[in-house]
């Protein structure tokens, strides 16, 4: 469980976001969602620890963030984001086991039967599996996305931060990434997503969190937001709602 | 191969290259007359005296000097995530050039210039540490442009000393430490560095998790729970410590630093837990088998052990390196 509470952020000396309230529950998908450079990557960052907060009290599980160790930060929050670095000489299964990272103090070396079960669900969660061997240089973006996730399953946390997991990616992979994220959180983990496109926020969340003017406009159900005229004010376009046979909400810029 | 038994066969390499090392000389030793001076080192006599005064301490700082650069290079590249470093990026080597040319000129006896070149060399790799400050940890370009821009002053420096130095007939003195040599060192110096060496050993043991971490990148290394800050100043720390040492006991060694970890790497990978102990077995075997060479290639005299490590390891190098890349080499990333 995650809660936020009168949560202020700066970057760069400038304020960005100011009393963002939010509780995001155990077993929830949320999808985080806002213009670019609203402050989706950064308060996800500040929710794992890796910026700082002005103000406001996060709590994770119950405990505050702030009296937590990195290490134990890591052993209830991961962090996936898909930002690029050479790998050239890792292996598939060596990027996962680093997810292993906070289990280990400087001396222990050797991966556990707990370590190795741990990489190997977390490869199979993302259907990877049979790529374990394979280096992370040769993968496609859809591949590598699901290394990554992987590495952030490895972590065995009861939260789950993602920063826009689906860019770059063609429809099949994105609607697989965002399946497996959905029975992760059906499986009792705290999901918390930064999505741009909102009929994925909508098809697969539990509740929408936007982001807009500084603060956190709303966190509801998809159909509570689709359905009203925040999105264009946020996003300073006019929109078309379109409710198909099966019921479900589909959202048209322009 | 098991990277296992990879380990154990590059370590195995260290002391059969120090037994072949033991055997060359200006004097004749068969193996069992070693063995047996090995046995008993208290005997007095000539040839105990070659092995246990002359040889061995040789061979024994051949290992450590090797050892050390070559763990310092491959802590520094992790850390910076950047094949090009060495382990003289932070000015160590650079600062006790310049300190040990000045005492030279100054007169100061040469017994003390290793302690002269070691604290030079660890204040220069603390005053670039400083520079490339920010927040609590260290920005790696910061560091590189602090570390290359202090190595030219220094560099200067020695170029200015040894003009001024070549009337006085010091030159030779001072070129002879620039380029690198275990000539004329002993036991006493060997335990005046080793505890240094072996501080920067350790540290370099506590460094193996953080370089794991940091190979997927430093803001992943943080997300975690690594300290990447405390990581840095404990992985620049020990491989300041080393880098210094080696220079203390043999003065500039180039090559060793920026190409055992390469070389490492393509055998074992780039898991710290077999890439550290490969740099050290190749490092020692390494450095120990070039000055075997660079004494008797040329004896009576002595052949700088960083020019012999130039001549032959820059074109092997670039054979191996420039040429299309096979699977294997591919597979290692370099």
């Amino acid at each position: 469980m995650i809660e936020l509470d009168g949560i202020a952020l700066r970057i760069g000396g400038r304020p960005l976001l100011s009393e963002v309230n939010a509780q995001v529950d155990n077993g929830e998908f949320i999808a985080l969602l806002g213009p670019n450079g609203v402050g989706k990557t950064t308060l996800l960052r500040a929710i794992c620890g890796l910026h700082p907060i002005d103000r406001g009290t996060i709590l994770l599980d119950g405990a505050p963030s702030h009296d937590l160790s990195m290490l134990e930060r890591a052993r209830r929050v991961a962090f996936v984001t898909g930002d690029e670095v050479l790998l050239d000489a890792l292996s598939v299964r060596e990027v996962v086991s680093i997810g292993r990272f906070p289990y280990h103090r400087w001396w222990q070396w050797q991966e556990s039967e707990r370590d190795e079960d741990a990489i190997a669900a977390a490869l199979e969660a993302v259907h990877m599996a049979s790529f374990a061997q394979r280096l992370f240089s040769t993968l496609s973006a859809g591949e590598r996305q699901r290394v990554w996730i992987a590495l952030g399953l490895a972590q065995s946390t009861p939260i789950l931060l993602l920063d826009e997991p689906t860019s770059h990616l063609d429809v099949r992979v994105a609607h697989e990434i965002l399946a497996l994220l959905r029975r992760l959180a059906a499986n009792g983990k705290s999901v918390v997503c930064a999505l741009h496109d909102l009929n994925e926020a909508a098809a697969y969340a539990d509740r929408i969190a936007l982001l807009g003017d500084g603060t956190l406009l709303a966190l509801c159900e998809p159909t509570a937001l689709l359905g009203g005229s925040l999105l264009e004010r946020v996003y300073g376009i006019g929109m078309e709602l379109v409710r198909l046979p099966g019921g479900r909400l589909r959202v048209f810029a322009g | 191969m098991k990277p296992t038994l990879k380990i154990i066969a590059l370590v195995a390499l260290v002391p059969a290259c120090g037994a072949a090392s033991l055997l060359v000389g200006s004097t004749p030793i068969s193996p069992v007359q070693i063995a047996q001076q090995l046995a008993h080192p208290h005997v007095p006599g000539v040839l105990n005296d070659i092995v246990w005064q002359l040889r061995l301490p040789r061979v024994c700082i051949a290992a450590v000097v090797g050892a050390s650069l070559a763990l310092a290079g491959a802590m520094l590249q992790g850390m910076l995530r950047n094949p090009l470093v060495d382990p003289y990026l932070t000015g160590v080597s650079a600062a006790a050039a310049a300190a040990i040319a000045i005492a030279v000129i100054a007169g100061v006896a040469a017994s003390a210039t290793p302690a002269i070149g070691f604290v030079a060399g660890l204040a220069a790799a603390l005053l670039v540490a400083a520079l490339a400050r920010r927040g609590g940890g260290i920005d790696p370009n910061r560091l590189i442009l602090a570390g290359v821009s202090l190595s030219t002053l220094f560099a200067a420096v020695v170029t200015l000393v040894i003009i001024g130095a070549q009337s006085q007939g010091y030159a030779s003195t001072i070129l002879a430490w620039l380029a690198g040599s275990m000539a004329g060192r002993g036991w006493h110096d060997l335990a005046g560095i080793a505890p240094y060496a072996g501080v920067g050993g350790l540290l370099a043991l506590a460094s193996i998790s953080p370089l794991n971490a940091l190979r997927v990148g430093e803001l992943r290394a943080r997300a975690v729970g690594l300290d990447v800050a405390r990581a840095q100043w404990l992985i620049l720390g020990a491989s300041s410590l080393l880098a210094a040492s080696s220079v203390a006991l043999a003065g500039l060694v180039g090559f060793i630093g920026l190409i055992v970890p390469h070389f490492s790497r393509r055998i074992v990978g780039s898991d710290a837990r077999a890439l550290l102990p490969a740099c050290i077995a190749i490092g020692a075997a390494l450095c120990m088998v070039a000055d075997t060479v660079c004494r008797r290639i040329v004896a009576p005299a002595e052949l700088p052990i960083g020019v012999l490590l130039a001549i032959i390891g820059v074109p092997v190098f670039l054979y191996l390196y420039l040429r299309p890349a096979s699977g294997a080499a591919r597979s290692s990333g370099l």
